[in-house]
């Protein structure tokens, strides 16, 4: 290992010291090429070994984007620090430095590898996105609790995990603990946990870790609960009919209406309302299985587009591959045949020949591309259509079963002015035989009051269901176009990159015949 | 009393032959002339029946017990109304002699057995057990009706029998393993009759049906429109009618050649010839469907086949019907529901629930309450014959001893003609070499040009299962079972000596390689592989080839190790972790011209392939600064023009093909010394062929039966003196100090004086039990005799000598106690002495007692 010169100064990782290091580990020949070629690539660097170099601090790593093993142990780090990019890390080495605190970890999920031993942290924490964790060293620090090492339990494929030399080991019942609560483990202190040991701490620990189990259990059993919910509802989203399984749109309908609270204490309300739900919610039902329904069909109408294009393409992939593996099989020699003509005429006119040839073969497959373009234009075309036919059949029937909606609202409205005026009659004779709340009574004093009230509620419930409609309706125009978008952008992407790659194939060819040396001109 | 039985017999003959002598007279005069023309070619092969010993045969065989014979008489009468009912039918089989001489009800000749072997539980076993196991013997007169009928049991003692015979022992196999079968006598074609397969094409032979694919494929709307047809339709038709034309005469020329050999003579006699068969019907053991059995070939055949010409009668274990339908069309129309007495005449009425026949019980009981009722009204011989059951079968039980299963056929050795094939077949074992079938098949007719040989092999070390030689190609193909060395499949190949043309193929689940085959010819070789980590499917080797010189110079192996190669390529499957263009689809090492060509697998909608050619720099090239150029490597990257591969990369990569390379080359000469150790050892095993045996198999395995007899006997030896030797003299000792793993030298001390004073102790005992022994005999010798003085004078002289004898053993007893007491006496001391020293020696005690 060679020492920096200034051995005792702190250093913070700057790009010579990183352009030092890189090229003190690759062997001599590579390194004159790539200096050759001006200088290394940091990008191309995997691994980099940066021990016993007084680092204070870590800086300038970000260019290392595909690093998968870094080395920076022996040094006086005290922070762990502008690593965030390094996310293909592996393998990282912190062990002989000064760090305090688990920090700064949190990008690099692939990591499987870590050493913090020799530091000072008296905590192990921060590190819950390291799931891939399978060795993990952190001896000889600053941990005292022992229960900090149930922390570790998170860590599904750990395998060998080193404590040695923390304060908590001389505890008696350490090792029998960290055991018991880490099944996984096969490796502790660098020593085999040995079958009776296991059975050992799992049977003085049982009731412990048996309660650590069971919440662990039930977090994961609630965590997938929730992520099933999550995922019907997407579902539903994508079917444009989410919460419509149910009373959801009906219960939106009176949230923000306040009139209507209030008018649910005249008589003969509560029954009306009931009755209203009861339509409502069962209308609401079958516009949510239509629209399941309805999903699938467009599913399978995409799915098998894209199953006919995928035949289509493939053979024409076939065809042109076929082409090309001809012509290549053809030409193999000749240009040989060229390079070792008996004469600068012949090579001459065996060129031009050649010449002809590939552009021959630049014919026939621009010409096959353009069939493809023509057949696939169709084949959109109709896609398309049949697109439009599913949509505005959908929007259609949603259309209609929203009427619906707006039909029971509007009966629901009639009778509830019937109700309201017939409520105020009898309260203008004082034949109210029931007990109502003084606001209600407030209201039951003038006609227009009690109708402007009705009706500022049901146009709050047709605002209601004319949103939700429009939702509906939107989603499906957006998809249709989505979709129809998509399947045209990709022909004209696959089109354009067909015809760079012939293009870019005709010019490969003709630059190596070019290249070819013929025999010179005889004088 | 056996002479009355004899004359009995004699009466029934008579009977039984004038019975016969009206029936024959039913035949017209054409038949019976034919009947004098065709008897004289039965060429029965020298064997004579009456030569068989019968005298060891139970008494079964040579009586009839009074249910039988009651049966006889049924028999009869059923017979007269029948031939009353039906004057111009043959008579019916029904109970002809058997060996004995006995006239038997053909029905009680079954004897329905399960014999012990797995292969003897299906049908096709059975069938083919049966023809192989007989040898076939044509009827007397292929006209009419054997006159006598053996027991199953006969006709397996000596291994051959006719078409009767034969269904006879193949249908009591089948009653036995569970299937609804029947035998049946009837009409067949002369093929049929007389086991002449040659015009029937070998069941080896033929290829298995195709099934049709079914189209599952559905169709897809989203179909891009086929490209406008722009070639004339009439030039096409036109060419296609003159294709035909020429087919069509080519075809006349081949049928004017081929038919006259082939067409074969009509049978004069067709319809005459009788048969026995087995007919199998559908229910009893999953059968799907009826079906007959021929038992000379034990080829099942459909009722609607040709061959089979017309059915008389039909019976099992239990009955016996008679065919009352017409068989002008063969057994095509035949109805086989044995129940529908229109159709069938049953002869024992009660016993008639063929499977068929599914009545619910009701139906049944008022069957037979109006059978009842019918029985008071008929006459008494009518209602015995309703309630007679057949009688339990006169055939002692069927056995066959495992060698005669496994032997099969008479000396273990059978040939079947077929047409252009013959089919010879041996028992395992029989052959040194392992052959156990072989199958010959000619180009023509009379047998003489033979195309192709095949050879089937049983019990080989060498795993060795069949060998066919095309002996127009000259291919020798071996196929081996599982479990050769190298995992050996298949090997074609035209001569066994190196670099010729062949192919090997393997149990590639067997090999690390995963190599399935391996293609070899003069100059280059071809491996194929099946699921390799590296995605490697196909390498193909050329090899340069050798100079003419050098061959003849007679190169040893080092010679052909150091074959030069010419070029190594290789093919890889797409490995769907690298992306497309970084996936080696196919590299190419050309080794004399320094060139590394890698072709990569095509991207998604990509129709050429990336590419990267490495011109590897020369020697002198090398040792200057510039060992890496981007003129070394010749790049094409589809899709992407403008990246540029860094040098350094390019330089890895070739330094790693470059190793690949060498790699590559020590592979390819591995794999040639392979082939080379396969060869040599296949010449060894074919020059010294070994059979294995079963361990299960005594017979066989004589190193497996030594072992185990060496076992046994040691078996028996080792346990007698087993006992003593084990025996620990310190234990009950050591019990008692807590059998301490270290013994300190106070426990030895004390160890070993309670040891010896145990052994005085016993010593003593066993001293002082024979002095009590001793004096007691002393005691009574002296009462008797004092006894004895006292009544001396009233004694008889029994008395007396009883008394002298007493004494003198007496006597005896108490000199043996001396002598015994004695000798305690004096070996004691010995003894002790010696167990004292013993317990010095002993490793447990010797550290503490050695110096004491």
């Amino acid at each position: 290992m060679s020492q920096s010169d200034n051995s005792f100064e702190p250093n913070v990782i700057d790009d010579e010291m990183l352009q030092k290091a890189v090229e003190e580990q690759w062997p001599e020949d590579i390194r004159n090429i790539a200096k050759a070629e001006g200088g290394i690539d940091f990008k191309d660097v995997m691994e980099l070994q940066l021990s016993f170099r007084n680092i204070l601090q870590i800086d300038n790593l970000w260019q290392f984007e595909n690093l998968t093993k870094l080395q920076l142990d022996n040094n006086i780090i005290e922070k762990i620090e502008a690593l965030e990019s390094l996310v293909h890390l592996v393998w990282l080495d912190l062990s002989f430095n000064n760090i305090e605190v688990i920090e700064g970890l949190d990008t690099l999920v692939k990591l499987q590898d870590l050493s913090l031993c020799n530091n000072r942290i008296s905590k192990i924490e921060h590190m819950d996105t390291l799931q891939e964790l399978q060795i993990f060293s952190i001896g000889k620090n600053n941990l005292t609790t022992l229960e900090n090492v149930v922390y570790l339990r998170r860590f599904k494929n750990l395998r060998a995990l080193n404590l040695t030399g923390n304060p908590f080991c001389d505890e008696e019942q350490y090792m029998l603990f960290v055991v018991a609560h880490l099944p996984g483990l096969v490796y502790l202190d660098f020593k085999l946990v040995s079958d009776t040991t296991r059975e050992v701490a799992i049977s003085n620990y049982q009731y412990l870790t048996d309660l650590l189990e069971h919440e662990e259990a039930q977090a994961l059993a609630q965590l997938e609960e929730k992520q099933a919910q999550q995922k019907e509802l997407e579902y539903h989203k994508t079917a444009f009919v989410e919460y419509l399984n149910g009373s959801f749109l009906f219960d939106s309908l009176y949230a923000e209406d306040t009139e209507a609270a209030k008018l649910a204490y005249l008589p003969g309300v509560d029954d009306l309302l009931q009755a209203y739900r009861k339509d409502f919610v069962s209308v609401c039902e079958n516009l949510f299985n239509y629209g399941l329904k309805e999903y699938e069909k467009r599913e399978a109408e995409v799915a098998e587009f894209y199953e006919g294009l995928h035949e289509v393409l493939t053979a024409n992939q076939e065809e042109g591959r076929k082409i090309i593996l001809d012509f290549e099989n053809q030409n193999k020699m000749r240009l040989d045949e060229i390079h070792h003509a008996s004469s600068h005429d012949t090579a001459e006119s065996m060129r031009a020949e050649y010449n002809e040839d590939i552009l021959q073969l630049s014919e026939t497959l621009m010409t096959l591309e353009m069939q493809m373009v023509d057949q696939l234009e169709e084949l959109i075309k109709e896609f398309e259509r049949n697109i439009a036919v599913i949509a505005s059949t959908f929007i259609d029937n949603v259309k209609g079963m929203m009427t619906q909606c707006r039909d029971l609202e509007n009966r629901h409205h009639e009778k509830l002015l019937e109700i309201s005026i017939s409520a105020l009659e009898k309260s203008l004779k004082n034949e109210l035989d029931e007990e109502l709340p003084d606001d209600v009574r407030e209201f039951l004093v003038d006609k227009n009051v009690i109708v402007n009230m009705v009706n500022k509620s049901h146009n709050i419930h047709l605002l209601k269901i004319d949103m939700r409609e429009c939702d509906i309706l939107l989603n499906t125009y957006h998809w249709e176009a989505f979709v129809k978008e998509k399947a045209l952008q990709n022909e004209i992407d696959r089109n354009r990159n067909r015809v760079k790659e012939i293009f870019q194939y005709i010019d490969d060819l003709q630059e190596q015949l070019e290249k070819t040396q013929i025999p010179e001109p005889m004088e | 009393m056996e002479v009355i039985e004899e004359k009995e017999e004699q009466e029934q003959k008579e009977e039984e032959l004038k019975g016969l002598e009206p029936s024959s007279e039913l035949h017209d005069v054409e038949t019976k002339l034919s009947v004098e023309q065709v008897c004289f070619s039965s060429d029965v092969p020298d064997f004579d029946w009456n030569s068989i010993d019968t005298s060891q045969l139970p008494d079964s065989y040579k009586m009839n017990s009074p249910r039988e014979k009651k049966l006889l008489r049924i028999a009869d009468h059923y017979h007269q109304q029948y031939a009353h009912l039906c004057p111009e039918r043959k008579p019916l089989f029904l109970h002809p002699v058997n060996e004995c001489g006995v006239e038997k009800f053909v029905s009680t000749t079954l004897r329905p057995t399960l014999l012990p072997y797995t292969e003897l539980y299906h049908w096709d076993g059975c069938a083919s057990f049966v023809s192989d196991f007989l040898t076939m013997e044509p009827l007397k007169c292929p006209l009419t009706l054997p006159s006598c009928l053996y027991s199953p049991t006969t006709i397996l003692k000596y291994q051959r029998g006719n078409c009767f015979d034969f269904s006879v022992l193949l249908c009591s196999m089948l009653i036995g393993a569970g299937y609804d079968a029947y035998c049946v006598s009837g009409y067949a074609t002369h093929d049929i009759c007389s086991l002449d397969e040659t015009l029937e094409e070998c069941p080896l032979l033929r290829k298995p049906q195709e099934v049709p694919k079914e189209e599952v494929k559905k169709s897809n709307k989203y179909r891009v429109k086929s490209l406008p047809d722009m070639h004339s339709k009439f030039e096409l038709q036109q060419e296609a009618k003159k294709k035909a034309e020429t087919e069509a005469t080519l075809k006349k020329e081949r049928e004017e050649m081929g038919t006259e050999l082939e067409e074969p003579t009509r049978d004069r006699l067709c319809g005459l010839r009788v048969h026995a068969w087995v007919l199998v019907l559908s229910g009893k053991r999953e059968v799907p469907e009826t079906f007959f059995i021929n038992p000379f070939t034990g080829n099942s055949h459909s009722t609607m086949d040709e061959q089979f010409l017309g059915i008389e009668s039909v019976w099992n274990h239990e009955n016996y019907w008679v065919n009352m339908q017409d068989c002008q069309n063969g057994c095509k129309d035949l109805v086989f529901d044995l129940s529908d007495s229109v159709h069938w005449e049953i002869m024992l009425s009660e016993t008639a629930k063929p499977l068929q026949l599914l009545l619910s019980a009701e139906k049944e009981n008022e069957l037979f309450d109006r059978n009842m009722d019918d029985m008071e009204e008929e006459e008494e011989e009518e209602e015995e014959e309703i309630h007679f059951t057949m009688p339990p079968s006169w055939v002692a039980q069927i056995q066959l001893s495992p060698k005669e299963f496994e032997t099969r056929c008479s000396q273990g050795r059978k040939v079947i003609l077929y047409k252009k094939a013959k089919l010879e077949k041996w028992a395992p074992y029989l052959n040194g070499n392992g052959l156990v079938k072989r199958l010959t098949i000619y180009a023509d007719l009379s047998c003489t040009e033979v195309v192709e040989v095949k050879e089937w092999f049983k019990n080989r070390e060498d795993m060795l299962d069949m060998r066919e030689v095309n002996k127009q190609t000259q291919l020798t193909t071996e196929y081996f079972s599982p479990g050769h060395l190298f995992g050996l499949k298949v090997h074609i190949y035209k001569s066994m000596s190196p670099q010729t043309e062949r192919v090997m193929e393997f149990y590639h689940e067997t090999r690390v390689d995963g190599l399935q085959k391996l293609a070899e010819n003069a100059n280059e070789m071809r491996e194929y592989f099946v699921g390799r980590d590296d995605f490697k499917y196909f390498q193909h080797t050329e090899f340069r080839a050798k100079r003419k010189k050098v061959t003849l110079a007679g190169t040893t192996t080092d010679g052909r190790n150091s074959r030069p190669i010419v070029q190594i390529k290789e093919c890889f499957h797409r490995n769907l972790q690298k992306p497309a263009d970084e996936d080696v689809a196919e590299r190419v090492f050309l080794i004399e011209e320094e060139v590394i060509q890698l072709t990569y697998h095509l991207k998604d909608k990509y129709i050429t392939a990336s590419k990267k050619d490495f011109l590897k720099p020369t020697e002198g090239y090398r040792k200057q600064s510039e060992i890496m150029t981007p003129e070394m490597c010749i790049t094409y990257q589809a899709g992407s023009p403008e990246q540029h591969t860094k040098l350094v990369h390019l330089y890895k990569l070739l330094q790693e093909l470059t190793e690949e390379e060498k790699r590559l080359k020590q592979q390819a000469w591995q794999s040639q010394a392979e082939v080379l150790k396969i060869l040599e050892i296949r010449e060894n095993e074919e020059a010294d062929i070994q059979l294995s045996a079963s361990i299960y198999d005594t017979e066989r395995n004589e190193k497996k039966r030594q072992e185990y007899e060496a076992m046994m006997n040691a078996k028996r030896d080792e346990f007698p003196g087993q006992r003593d030797q084990d025996l620990d003299y310190l234990a009950p000792f050591l019990i008692q100090i807590g059998s301490p793993e270290k013994i300190t030298k106070r426990q030895a001390l004390r160890l070993r004086d309670d040891c010896l004073s145990d052994f005085k102790n016993r010593l003593v005992s066993k001293a002082n039990i024979i002095q009590a022994h001793f004096e007691k005999e002393v005691e009574e010798l002296q009462k008797k005799n004092q006894q004895f003085q006292e009544n001396q004078n009233q004694l008889s002289k029994e008395e007396e000598a009883a008394f002298l004898a007493d004494y003198s053993e007496t006597m005896f007893r108490i000199h043996i106690l001396a002598l015994r007491l004695d000798r305690e006496k004096q070996t004691a001391p010995q003894k002790y002495l010696a167990l004292e020293e013993k317990l010095c020696k002993d490793p447990r005690l010797a550290e503490h007692l050695g110096h004491a």
